[in-house]
């Protein structure tokens, strides 16, 4: 019986460990892996995932692209980006609809927000005046 | 006969040239200051005499001095730009601006200036703003002497003091700055400087420079500000006889220098900061004549850095003095005072007769592996250390001082 717990305990410690959730930005106070500047706008954000569950945040989606690209070795599991149209909350990558360019101003200079729907992507792109993108596009353009 | 026709007319045509000065208060016939910038005309001053006034956003869209008599309030709202400058040579001095509101889409501010030229802000109090003086694509102005507050709290978004972005030839004096997120905020800004200016207590940086070429800051005080102040994708900024002070935590530093070029840091004091400067991707930078007092680390230079000159320095009181990430090493250290050297100097001409490592081992053992902390101080890695000093193993042996100097600089 002991040892059943005592398994139980390793597994859930085991459990526990690799998770497939980002771990929230805490705003003015992580530093971007990349670009060493303190993240403070939650709506420009990313964060990734690596394999072994080791997490990597960003101030631009700039930044987590060529932070991705510049290292070869690690293998990546989630990408994470900023929903703009909400606070500082993350979604995945791949299926976020992206705008670039216009009157979009982050952090580095990436210029580029996401939204989880195509419809909020698409009422942000006339303000903005900037270009639809998938994760695709976005991640090949640096 | 005839001249005094040609006195009576220049009497006239110059009577309609002399400025106008026109009085906005409660016991003046003007009572509002929109009426009176409608009324005014180009080179008109207005004066605004004391109490609160609660107009919207306020435009200057003429050429005029715009002049607040002790203190006027103009009040936003908490859902205006408090005063919007759209003119050439605008003169904005004396006023109490405040609560311009949070937005998070646009940015709402104490005083912006619109793609304008020599706009001039003296004097003024902006208070709880979003950001507070704004300068966008302006070129020869001159922002002076302004108290800037506002309430930040770490979680929450707030825009910075006074932000330039794309602009040439500004000088900022005398402002002091606390509460937003970056004190001074520089973007694209060319040929400018920021001098004696006292940026405290902001959320990221007290200073911030990003793109900006050319530009100089000079005596400053940049104090417990959320991570000190970075400098990033410049070149030719020179930085002179400022203080950074107080710049604690895991990812705060005294300076931050990242991808910086043909640089000069001369006579700054670093002091109680976790890393006095940290330097990535820097080429060509000469440190000189600075002091680094009671820092966690004095200086972090990551193997990205080239061609790099320190030189002169004093190191006091810092845990670690230099730390670095790599075995390469592509700097020059000469001539500076290291209170943890132990050497002698036998001939007596002020220069260590041996060399002085001022990569410890433990720093590089620290910087690969954070936990080792713990066994700091402890009986065998003081042995290690000393026996690395005689034999570098680990530490690059051309990380070396080759004339340490036996006393601190005067600086």
């Amino acid at each position: 019986m002991k040892l059943l717990f005592a398994n139980l305990f390793v597994l859930f410690v085991l459990v526990s460990c690799s998770s497939d959730e980002p771990k929230p930005i805490k705003l003015n106070s992580d530093a971007c892996d990349f670009c060493k500047m303190t993240i403070s706008n939650g709506k420009f954000g990313a964060e990734l995932i690596t394999e072994k569950g080791r997490f990597y945040k960003f101030d631009d989606v700039t930044c987590m692209v060529q932070f991705a690209k510049s290292n070869t070795v690690v293998a990546y599991k989630y990408y994470y980006v900023s929903d703009y149209s909400k606070d500082n909350t993350l979604i995945i990558a791949e299926q976020s609809f992206f705008l670039k360019g216009g009157a979009i101003s982050s952090p580095m200079r990436g210029n580029t927000i996401a939204f989880s729907t195509k419809k909020e992507a698409l009422a942000f792109q006339q303000k903005f005046n900037a270009e639809l993108k998938t994760w695709k596009e976005i991640y090949s353009s640096y | 006969m005839k001249s005094s026709w040609i006195i009576f007319f220049n009497i006239i045509f110059f009577q309609t040239l002399v400025a106008n000065t026109i009085h906005v208060g409660s016991n003046y016939p003007v009572k509002s200051i929109k009426k009176a910038i409608s009324i005014a005309k180009a080179g008109d001053t207005i004066i605004v005499n004391k109490g609160t006034y609660r107009e919207g956003n306020i435009v200057i869209d003429k050429k005029i001095v715009f002049l607040g008599k002790n203190l006027p309030i103009l009040d936003g709202q908490d859902k205006n730009e408090v005063l919007s400058v759209k003119a050439d040579s605008v003169v904005v001095k004396g006023f109490k601006l405040i609560n311009s509101g949070h937005a998070a889409l646009e940015d709402p501010c104490g005083i912006k200036v619109y793609n304008k030229t020599f706009v001039r802000i003296y004097d003024n109090v902006l208070d709880n703003n979003f950001f507070g003086i704004y300068l966008q694509n302006c070129n020869n102005c001159i922002v002076k002497g302004n108290t800037i507050v506002a309430y930040g709290k770490a979680e929450q978004l707030i825009g910075n003091g006074i932000h330039c972005w794309k602009s040439d030839n500004l000088q900022i004096i005398a402002n002091t700055i606390s509460g937003h997120r970056d004190g001074i905020y520089f973007e694209f800004v060319t040929n400018s400087v920021i001098w004696r200016n006292i940026s405290t207590n902001n959320i990221r940086y007290g200073l911030h420079f990003m793109f900006s070429n050319d530009d100089s800051y000079i005596t400053n005080v940049f104090k417990n500000n959320g991570a000190g102040v970075a400098v990033m994708f410049s070149k030719k900024v020179k930085m002179f006889n400022n203080y950074f002070e107080e710049n604690w935590g895991d990812s705060a530093y005294g300076l931050l220098l990242k991808e910086i070029a043909d640089s000069y840091i001369f006579n700054n004091k670093f002091v109680k900061n976790t890393s006095g400067i940290y330097m990535e991707g820097t080429t060509r930078i000469k440190v000189e004549k600075n002091e680094f007092v009671s820092n966690g680390w004095g200086m972090k230079i990551q193997a990205s850095c080239m061609d790099n000159e320190i030189v002169n320095n004093n190191y006091l009181k810092n845990t670690f003095d230099i730390s670095t990430n790599g075995s390469l090493v592509l700097n020059t250290f000469n001539s500076n005072y290291w209170d943890k050297y132990e050497g002698y100097d036998l001939d007596k001409n002020g220069v260590g007769d041996v060399p002085y490592h001022p990569l410890s081992l433990f720093a590089v053992l620290t910087e690969t592996n954070a936990s080792t902390i713990l066994l700091y101080r402890s009986f065998m890695i003081t042995l290690l250390d000393k026996s690395e000093k005689v034999l570098p193993s680990i530490t690059p042996d051309n990380f070396i001082d080759k004339t340490p100097l036996m006393k601190s600089l005067p600086l």
